[in-house]
């Protein structure tokens, strides 16, 4: 018999909710991670008197008790949702491009429609129709799951627009850039532009922002990662922490256990990979095992960005910069192209910036008369991994500074303020996420890479992935992935059980 | 959605079609296998492998060792940082955070200062028993006090005490020897004039460069003492420095130091943001601190339980790394002063003190993490390790 049933390997978003679904099923479970505390981007840390969230900004998906939404019902099979408290913001965002616009909107359709109708008021009739479309959209491809044989008579809307290209739509609908701009701002939280991102993303995004509000939760993405990880361990789950994982051991196209990287080897009979399917494929298993066209597969699909992250903590309140929003997009070039070429740019003048500030919607996120603040710009490592290392933190300065100003523009007085800021970049997150490119949302998001067109499951027998490499990225994405995963697992291990019997 | 009614979405094969040609001319990630952590290596090494290259003596207790790769090459840091040097002493593995006192711009060495603490296990050791050629390993350059161009501004006020002097002298070096855009004014707290490391050099910097300035002062001065004597306090900073709102103060120094300097900085009204400081080692006494309980003495010893079952002894009045680090097991740590996190363990039972610099965050105190470089064990301790 080996050690475990399964073993896990990372205790990221993916890897904690695969653990706990399957230890929660009375599956023997081992959960491995490298860091001394669960989470992997969920997670914080300190510099002074501040903590700073890392990775969360406006969880998808969760909705309420009354209104659930799909991660709901996944946090509350996995028993956290009633432990933690969790934070409903009232608005999406404020987009604001210097000299261009500035506007806000609520978590409302009425109102985003209204509000929008009121900038753009030529506009106003295809503002209704878009959303319409969104709608109409969405609860189609809501209801798809539950049937067995979906088709375009049933649901003409669906199949029609699914996989159109966003910017073809906004196209269709409306003329002003800035308002195609407006409403496509959430492409940020995919990482592919209006051109590439599939009505699909794009729809169910709006739609689930709308309907079920941008959450957050108090003690931030940490919270949440401790819970699971408590559940898990209360429901007879064994976890090692500061225990990376070396190798996967495949035998005869089955995987048959792990090596630690100290040298331990633990059987399993299934392994699931938080760890990235290309750090598993080109690093953790010998080369022989692999099979060519998992490669093959693996090659169709390009790393996607990282980020500049700039973490700071403000001596003052978020008012007195005139930060009223929890979420800011600063934009930007109006050609989202443009935007998405920055990213592979050390700094550039047409990047568009997301402003989180925690305070607005937790005023505890920070010590009484302060505020916590991230600023995210979305880069590939590249132009990164080019620098000479000895001109690494001058680069960094550089194009922190160059956020600022940006930030400058639009909150004046902000730098006044800077009490502490840790500069985050795509290296940073390559080392402490060790994902390739320090990806933070995995691969690039276009339509063929997608789990439509690409399959999680792995060629090799008993392994299962877990995480944003395995789909999307984001939250709500990777801790629904882990969950998957468990279930496939607990599914297969009782056929095999009910062949025996 | 089965792939018979996918293949019905409008445009499903052009995509297919597409990923099909992504495949073929795809990219082969199996050559790359290995370059993304070795990009992260060249900047942040887990390791160095580092030789005594040559011991300059400094001071009658202080002397500096100067390191040099034994492979590979040592990684860029930021003036200011230090390195965790890591010791077997006696079959102990521990390790002690020494800020780096040579300039960034110096490639081909880290200069360690070492000052001896008395009866100090790692110092004496470094001090007496390291000679030329010796290897030691340590972690890579790490720590927060160092110049921040976003927000510190071009004025800055150094106030070091003892060996705290180090990370400046890298500061003060790289600022002078690269003619850097910055003004330093160097205020340096000693007991003795013979005490004052660098003392000859800094005076020297200070005659050749405007943009440094240099006071050493005396807090046991005796009779024909010359210079500035008494504490580090906010009439004396005053004096010296003038214009004090508009500088960025950092100090260095033993914990006594931060504890006098700090509230003398607010009553010359200095803004929070403009006192920078970090934190090294842990309290000389900790039954001493604020917060102690009375009923747990400082000979008292409790039990930590493993997640092997194993058991190990733990000292009241050491902090728990220690006692894990005489029981042979080596826990990953770095600054060993309660800041970094690097040796941060989850507590399953059991109720530890943690000095008043730990920063631990919300959910670690939710969650039972401690710090177990600054944590101290109040009970028979089970830990998940």
């Amino acid at each position: 018999m080996a050690d475990y049933e399964v073993v896990v390997i990372g205790a990221g978003n993916g890897g904690l909710t695969a653990a706990c679904g399957l230890a929660q099923k009375g599956i023997r479970t081992l959960l491995l991670e490298r860091h001394n505390v669960p989470g992997g981007c969920a997670t914080s840390f300190r510099r002074g008197r501040f903590e700073f969230e890392v990775a969360l900004h406006q969880l998808s998906g969760l909705g309420s008790k009354d209104k659930p939404g799909p991660l709901y019902s996944v946090l509350d099979r996995l028993g956290v949702v009633e432990e933690l408290e969790w934070i409903a913001m009232d608005n999406l965002y404020r987009l604001a491009v210097p000299g261009k616009i500035d506007i806000t909107l609520k978590a409302d359709r009425e109102s985003v429609i209204a509000t929008l109708s009121e900038y753009f008021p030529t506009e106003k009739d295809n503002i209704s129709a878009f959303f319409d479309l969104v709608y109409k959209f969405a609860i189609e491809f809501i209801s798809t799951f539950r049937e067995e044989k979906p088709t375009p008579e049933n649901y003409p809307v669906y199949f029609k627009y699914a996989l159109r290209n966003t910017q073809q739509v906004l196209d269709e609908y409306f003329t002003d850039p800035l308002l195609k701009q407006t409403i496509s701002v959430y492409w940020g939280y995919i990482g592919v532009p209006p051109r590439s991102l599939t009505f699909a993303d794009m729809s169910m995004l709006l739609f689930s922002y709308i309907e079920l509000k941008p959450g957050h939760l108090k003690g931030g993405s940490q919270a949440l990662s401790s819970a699971i990880l408590n559940k898990f361990l209360a429901a007879g789950g064994e976890a090692r922490f500061n225990c990376g994982v070396k190798k996967i051991l495949v035998e005869a196209g089955r995987t048959v256990g792990v090596v630690t990287e100290d040298g331990q080897a633990i059987s399993a009979d299934y392994i699931v990979s938080n760890a990235s399917t290309l750090t598993v494929y080109t690093e953790m298993i010998d080369p022989e095992h692999v099979p060519a066209e998992q490669l093959e597969i693996l090659g169709g699909s390009t790393i996607g960005p990282s980020s500049l992250t700039l973490y700071i903590g403000l001596d003052c309140e978020p008012q007195a910069v005139g930060i009223k929003e929890t979420t800011n997009f600063i934009g930007g070039s109006a050609d989202a192209d443009k935007v998405f070429n920055s990213f592979r740019q050390l700094d550039a003048d047409d990047d568009y910036v997301l402003l989180s500030c925690y305070n607005l919607s937790d005023p505890d996120c920070s010590p009484p008369g302060t505020s916590q603040i991230a600023v995210v710009d979305l880069k590939y490592a590249e132009p990164w991994l080019e620098l000479p290392p000895q001109q690494y933190f001058d680069k960094k300065y550089q194009a922190a500074d160059k956020l600022l100003d940006k930030v400058e523009t639009i909150f004046p007085g902000f730098r006044e303020h800077i009490e502490e800021i840790e500069v985050a970049t795509p290296l940073t997150h390559m080392r402490f996420l060790r994902t390739p490119g320090g990806a933070i949302y995995g691969f690039d998001q276009y339509a063929k890479d997608s789990n439509m067109f690409v399959s999680p499951h792995s060629l090799i027998k008993g392994l299962y992935f877990a995480g944003a490499w395995a789909g999307s990225g984001g939250f709500q994405p990777t801790l629904t992935s882990g969950f998957t995963a468990a279930r496939q697992i607990v599914k297969d291990i009782r056929a095999k059980a009910e062949v025996r019997a | 959605m089965k792939k018979s009614q996918r293949q019905l979405i409008e445009g499903y094969q052009a995509i297919e079609k597409e990923l099909e040609i992504c495949r073929k001319y795809g990219i082969d990630y199996s050559s790359r296998r290995g370059q993304w952590m070795a990009a992260v290596e060249r900047l942040h090494p887990r390791r160095l492998k580092l030789k005594v290259a040559a011991i300059i003596s400094e001071t009658a207790d202080a002397s500096t060792l100067r390191l040099v790769a034994a492979e590979g090459y040592l990684p860029p840091f930021q003036a200011g940082q230090y390195i965790n040097l890591l010791v077997d002493i006696d079959g102990i593995r521990t390790g002690r955070p020494y800020s780096i006192s040579s300039p960034p711009s110096q490639t081909a060495y880290y200069d360690l200062t070492v000052r001896r603490v008395p009866n100090g296990f790692v110092s004496d050791y470094l001090l007496d028993r390291v000679k030329p050629g010796d290897l030691l390993d340590s972690t890579g350059p790490a720590g927060h006090l160092y110049y921040n161009p976003l927000f510190h501004g071009r004025d800055l006020v150094f106030l070091a005490g003892g060996s705290g002097i180090t990370p400046f002298a890298s500061m003060i070096r790289d600022v002078t020897d690269r003619c850097l855009n910055r003004r330093i004014h160097l205020i340096y707290g000693c007991r003795t004039p013979d005490e004052a490391i660098f003392n000859a050099e800094f005076l020297n910097r200070a005659k050749i460069f405007d943009n440094f300035t240099y006071d050493l002062v005396i807090s046991d001065p005796n009779d024909n003492c010359q210079g500035l004597s008494g504490l580090l306090d906010a009439e004396l900073i005053k004096a010296r420095v003038g214009d004090v709102l508009s500088k960025t103060f950092y100090l260095c120094g033993p914990q006594a130091m931060y504890e006098f300097c700090v509230p003398e900085l607010n009553k010359l009204n200095i803004l929070r943001r403009r006192i920078r400081q970090e934190i090294f080692g842990t309290p000389a006494r900790i039954t001493q601190e604020a917060g102690w309980p009375q009923e747990v003495s400082e000979e008292a010893v409790f039990s930590v339980k493993l997640s092997s079952g194993r058991e190990i002894p733990a000292r009241a009045c050491e902090p728990l790394l220690i006692s894990l680090e005489r029981a042979g097991i080596v826990v990953e740590n770095c600054c060993r002063s309660g800041e970094c996190s690097l040796c941060r363990v989850k507590m399953l039972s059991g109720r530890v003190y943690q000095t008043e610099n730990t920063l631990l965050r919300k959910s670690d105190k939710n969650a039972g993490y401690i710090h177990s470089c600054a944590a101290y064990p109040l009970s028979d301790l089970e830990i998940l390790l």
